[in-house]
């Protein structure tokens, strides 16, 4: 999805967010994604009842912010306007999950950029004054997350290993 | 750019022959491996090669550093690849029916001996010297969701190339089919060895 150009709301609802790209959507449905090294990002505005998910890759934008939700410093603002403008509220108050970030073939040496990916985030979310009310991180496997719009439940399902809630 | 003509295809043809024999010698059983479609695709394409599911697949990654870097994927669904498991084990198909220790012992040790076989064949193109400079790491199983297998892949590079080369390759062991994947994500440095652009017209004498 770009700025100006926003899916039709059943899209938003259906579709899985691709690598690097935002979801958004307001009311009912689920917003899901599957992520690997990725970093799912959940933001959840409950008074509107409405969700951005990013689907972030890198740590940053080195100032190449094109598509936004690719990179951690560019999604965050980029995922909270888009809420704005979903909702119309230019005060949202919002909550943010974390899924993501693993280290699924451990080649590299240095810090994973899975791990790179989720430090990024919660350095720009605590700079914004977002609180992490709930994530799932690091590890050695992918995940799919499922989020309830209306409530901001994130389902993660992890093949093989389970479904854990973050509520 | 396309990957089925020239150079680029006699490599993976000629890895795929060198696989074959491999195979057979490590079996002690007819084995082949055809590469049925070469692939060069744009890397935003690339998240979808294993497609979108929610069933996990199986697979085995090798990482190839030197002269030529990049990594390579080796995957298949889940039954292809359990039955791939059985018949390197020689136990009837449907023996298997979860990844144990022995399954991926098996399904890794394939990958070793195809991965290398289309490394060798790389080595070959590059010419003298070449051999020296690849070095492949142990291979890593691994079963997950497709998408996040992609996804995962790509993150991997640091140099990231904009192609990914994907053959669609068939096993046949004692002339069993078994549909498998192998995705090479070269380096950006190694796209301009293999894959060097077309010279051009009118500038011969």
């Amino acid at each position: 999805m770009t700025p100006g150009d926003p899916p039709p709301p059943e899209a938003r609802l259906s579709d899985s967010i691709a690598i690097g790209q935002i979801g958004v959507a307001r009311g009912e449905g689920v917003l899901r994604t599957f992520v690997g090294s990725c970093v799912g990002l959940v933001l959840h505005a409950r008074p509107q009842r409405s969700a951005a998910v990013a689907h972030v890759m890198l740590p940053s934008s080195n100032g190449h912010g094109s598509p936004p939700g690719k990179y951690a410093d560019t999604a965050v603002v980029e995922a909270l306007r888009l809420l704005r403008e979903l909702t119309g509220e230019h005060d949202l108050s919002c909550t943010a999950k974390l899924v993501g970030g693993a280290a699924m073939f451990a080649f590299q040496s240095g810090i994973p950029i899975g791990e790179q990916n989720v430090l990024a985030l919660e350095k720009i979310l605590g700079e914004l004054g977002i609180p992490i009310t709930g994530r799932l991180c690091g590890g050695r496997h992918g995940r799919r997350l499922i989020v309830d719009v209306a409530t901001g439940v994130v389902t993660v399902e992890t093949a093989g290993h389970g479904t854990e809630t973050l509520a | 750019m396309t990957a089925d003509d020239g150079r680029l295809a006699a490599i993976f043809h000629r890895g795929a022959d060198d696989a074959s024999h491999a195979l057979a010698k490590w079996l002690g059983r007819p084995a082949a491996l055809a590469v049925e479609r070469l692939e060069a695709l744009p890397i935003v394409d690339a998240a979808a090669v294993m497609g979108s599911g929610d069933t996990p697949i199986c697979g085995c990654v090798m990482r190839i550093d030197g002269a030529i870097g990049g990594l390579l994927l080796l995957a298949a669904d889940d039954d292809a690849g359990l039955s791939l498991a059985d018949t390197l084990l020689e136990r009837p198909t449907g023996t298997s029916t979860s990844w144990g220790d022995l399954e991926r012992s098996a399904v890794v040790e394939t990958a070793n001996i195809v991965g290398c076989a289309y490394l060798n064949a790389i080595c070959a193109a590059l010419g003298p010297g070449g051999a020296a400079g690849i070095l492949p790491s142990p291979p890593v199983f691994l079963r997950d969701y497709p998408a996040a297998v992609m996804e995962a892949v790509l993150m991997e590079q640091q140099t990231l190339a904009e192609i990914v080369l994907l053959a669609r390759s068939e096993f046949r062991i004692d002339g069993t089919p078994f549909d498998c994947r192998l995705v090479f994500l070269p380096d950006a440095a190694s796209v301009a060895v293999l894959m060097p652009p077309a010279p051009e017209q009118g500038t011969g004498p």
